[in-house]
């Protein structure tokens, strides 16, 4: 059948759909003029880690609200969104939010999103270690970009990676684990230790502090395990594990949702879980499946996430006062909720320094010194090195029954100033983290035998014994 | 423009093109679509330049493979994405260097990046004719859960063999000094990668017109529609099929490496389940009996998912929760895909078929359509 359409239309419409698509393409997505600083949180909505969403959102503007004038538009849900941020004379708009799920495809994927399409001139993100290895890499080749990571831990990014435009003003994995190793060194006996830790940089970092830590003193780890992140069914990993009988303890440093059943498939294969033979990284405590297993291990200690949730300082009440002031529900000590609050904080004062200038301006004016609400050392002040990581205030914890007699966590210790290359184990031109990195050595750290007792809250003058 | 027609069909007519008002019309628009991709830096701003489209044709070419494996082959592929993170792994492994400042994961050899380049399409290939091999005597639910099984050997091989990159990422791929160099720096010049994933999109598109009208092609399209009658007429079908399989993992080898100049960093997410079933989003949406399906859905898959989470939503700004469907952009972008599947079994191509049979009648369809219907053989016929 012949068409009863004259030969040229086909042509015309075609032109059409296509010109009309040019015009949308061209002009509809084409970037605003910059009258503006345009942030960007990147944090995770999915994954292991999808439930620091709000609390990174929260906490980033929780900063705005209080040094920059930013109205939440809910309390309640600080993802709603937030307006009237402005520094100085300068507007400051955030341009959305990242949806990441702790895979490092997934962040570079809204990385581009938010750099590139909604055309960010600064991140605070991201939430997970991976992920801040891929977004270190791309912010490498991205130098007028700005990057103050939000709560990822891996070391690489600070470390090997280490470009000029990334900013971390916590410490990274290891760095939150100091003490940790000393501590049941000291105070269970612990000699020998098993490791078992998720197969992904911020578990390889967060395993390398306590590794370092425990060996530094003198320990020895007799067996490194490696489930792969997310998965479900450890009870295969667990047997890798040596028996209770044959080592004195066990570092856990299994994350995300996988830490419960991680327990629960100890306690199948070794039978219930001895307080005094376990301890781990923050994980341990603060994530899914916790309650559980909990009981039985009330006593057990564990490294910290750079907070100190009850400790009594001014600094520390004044800022659980800002968080509560701007979202009441979330919970100050919370490391996800800190270290983004930090994070944009600290892009505040950069813009105030730099008169609302991007890029390099930016870079430059970033504070090389803030004052977090848990930082005590130097009068309660934070510093970066020269690849502009902190050196931080650690806190190590204990599991303890709280008031209502349900298992809670405490602060057991003050480790001062530990910085990222942990007395000399790391460096720039050593490997990053890894299965087999750092191995299990004795050496002198900057703060062997000083760890400080904390009780109540407060920083006492007794040391660790 | 009339004239301009007159002259494509006399073009048509002296190449001995078949001239239906519906291949006309494709054909114009086809050269209209490649008039404004040519002058893409004068239209498109540097986003659309350097992400939308550039991620259209690198994932357009994997979708074509798959496509090419359903239509004439009557294969539906779950390996394409592992196939083409496999390329990306090769290339990211052999290229990068232990350097102070320099990668810190996978083997960081510091080869050539032409060699790499090689290396990468000719190890992909193989693997793919080795997949093929093992495969070539499964049909249907089979086939396609042979394929899955290799998209989840690669994700846990490359997640899990740390010395390959383990978790995380191998990054800094597409620094200059990586990149071959007829290439050259494609960070400074993202409009260079654009101009070459296109001439591979054009290329890949060529090849395989050129390959389904060979006898190869012909015999594998037999081989699609009936394998007891092709073997019992003497042909190879094991060997057909794999041959097909192999000539698919070569295209997709292809999206592979523009993939890491295109992101300059390959992790296991890349080769994860959740990126194959994108990748047969894009091919379904597109749809799976046309090769232009496979751009057409790479384009609408990559359009929506950068830009439906940020659309606002009437009565939604406040608490940031759609109705019925919460606050989950993920949820939105399902149902835009469920919706052209159900409106559209053949996905957008499929669309366009019915609109241009009501603008042209049946007169205007395409002579011959590829299936995409897998046949169950009598056991016989694979042995």
């Amino acid at each position: 059948m012949r068409s009863n359409l004259p030969r040229w239309k086909p042509a015309l419409v075609a032109v059409a759909v296509i010109a009309a698509g040019s015009v949308a393409a061209g002009v509809s997505f084409a970037a605003p003029a910059q009258k503006e600083v345009r942030v960007a949180i990147m944090t995770d909505c999915k994954g292991a880690f999808g439930f620091g969403y709000e609390l990174d959102i929260g906490g980033a503007q929780a900063a705005f609200a209080q040094y920059a004038g930013g109205k939440p538009k809910s309390k309640t849900k600080p993802s709603a969104g937030m307006t009237g941020i402005k520094v100085g004379n300068t507007p400051v708009k955030i341009v959305g939010y990242g949806c990441g799920d702790d895979t490092p495809a997934t962040a570079l994927k809204e990385t581009r999103r938010l750099m590139d399409q909604l055309k960010a001139d600064v991140m605070v993100g991201p939430l997970s270690g991976d992920e801040a290895v891929a977004i270190a890499n791309w912010a490498k080749t991205h130098p007028t970009k700005t990057v103050i990571i939000g709560t990822a831990a891996s070391q690489d990014p600070t470390m090997q990676i280490a470009p000029k435009n990334l900013f971390r003003y916590f410490g990274d994995g290891a760095q939150w684990n100091a003490g940790i190793g000393e501590i049941v060194y000291k105070r269970l006996g612990w000699r020998t230790a098993a490791i078992i830790m998720d197969d992904y940089s911020f578990a390889w970092t967060s395993g390398a502090g306590i590794i370092a830590d425990f060996c530094a003193i003198g320990g020895k780890i007799v067996k490194r395990v490696f489930p792969p992140l997310n998965t479900t069914d450890y009870s295969s990993y667990v047997r890798q594990l040596p028996p209770p009988d044959q080592v004195d303890g066990y570092f856990w440093v299994v994350g995300g949702t996988g830490t419960g059943p991680a327990l629960k498939a100890f306690e199948q294969a070794y039978g219930p879980l001895k307080a005094s033979q376990h301890a781990g990284n923050l994980f341990l405590y603060f994530l899914s499946g916790f309650q559980d297993v909990a009981p039985r291990l009330i006593g057990s200690y564990m490294g910290g996430f750079g907070t100190a949730p009850g400790l009594k300082t001014k600094q520390a009440r004044a800022y659980e006062a800002v968080i509560k002031k701007w979202y009441p529900s979330l919970p100050p000590g919370d490391g996800f909720v800190y270290n983004y609050y930090n994070a944009a904080w600290a892009l505040v004062l950069g813009l105030q320094k730099s008169g609302g200038k991007v890029g390099a301006a930016l870079q430059a004016a970033m504070p090389r010194e803030l004052r977090p609400g848990y930082q005590v050392s130097n009068g309660g002040v934070l510093r970066l090195d020269s690849r502009r990581q902190a050196i931080q205030d650690q806190y190590p914890l204990q599991i303890v029954k709280g008031a209502d007699g349900k298992p809670t966590v405490v602060i057991t210790g003050f480790v001062p100033n530990v910085d990222q290359t942990f007395g000399g184990t790391f460096a720039p031109n050593k490997p990053a983290p890894g299965r087999t990195f750092p191995p299990c050595v004795k050496k002198k750290l900057p703060w062997q035998g000083k760890i400080r007792v904390v009780k109540n809250g407060v920083i006492t003058t007794q040391f660790i014994k | 423009m009339s004239r301009a027609l007159a002259g494509g069909a006399a073009l048509q007519r002296a190449l001995g093109l078949p001239g239906s008002p519906k291949t006309t019309l494709e054909r114009s628009v086809g050269l209209v679509v490649l008039t404004v991709l040519a002058a893409a830096p004068l239209v498109f701003n540097d986003f659309w330049i350097g992400t939308v489209l550039t991620q259209t044709f690198i994932f357009g070419i994997a979708a074509s493979s798959l496509i090419f494996l359903s239509a004439y082959g009557g294969m539906i592929s779950l390996a394409q994405t592992a196939l083409m993170g496999i390329a990306g792994y090769i290339v990211g492994n052999l290229v990068t260097e232990r350097i102070p400042g320099g990668e810190t994961k996978g083997l960081t050899l510091g080869l050539d990046p032409t060699v790499a380049l090689v290396l990468a399409i000719v190890i992909t290939t193989a693997i793919g004719l080795i997949f093929g091999a093992v495969s070539a005597r499964s049909f249907g639910i089979y086939f396609l859960m042979l394929t899955l099984t290799y998209g989840v050997i690669a994700y846990y091989f490359f997640s899990q063999v740390t010395q390959f990159g383990g978790f995380s990422p191998i990054a800094g791929i597409n620094q200059d000094k990586y990149m071959p160099p007829f290439i050259g720096d494609v960070l400074g010049h993202p409009e260079k990668l654009f101009y070459l994933s296109l001439g591979v999109a054009l290329a890949v598109y060529a090849a395989i017109r050129y390959v389904v009208r060979t006898p190869f092609g012909l015999a594998l399209q037999g081989i699609r529609d009936d394998p007891v009658r092709m073997a019992s007429l003497g042909y190879y079908v094991g060997l057909h099929r794999a041959l097909a399989f192999g000539f698919a993992a070569f295209l997709a080898s292809l999206a592979g490496v523009l993939y890491v100049w295109w992101q300059g960093q390959i992790a296991p997410g890349n080769v994860y389940l959740a990126a194959t079933i994108d990748l047969l989003v894009m091919a379904v949406i597109g749809g799976l009996r046309r090769i232009e399906g496979a751009f057409v859905g790479a384009f609408a898959f990559i359009v929506i998912d950068t830009y439906v989470r940020d659309v606002k939503f009437p009565g939604a700004e406040v608490t940031g929760q759609l109705p019925f469907v919460g606050g989950s952009f993920n949820t939105v972008i399902g149902v835009i895909f469920l919706l052209i599947v159900v409106v559209s079994p053949d996905g957008l191509m499929g669309i366009w078929d019915r609109v241009s049979r009501l603008l042209f009648g049946r007169g205007g369809r395409a002579a011959s359509r590829p299936s995409t219907e897998t046949h169950e053989p009598a056991p016989r016929a694979s042995s």
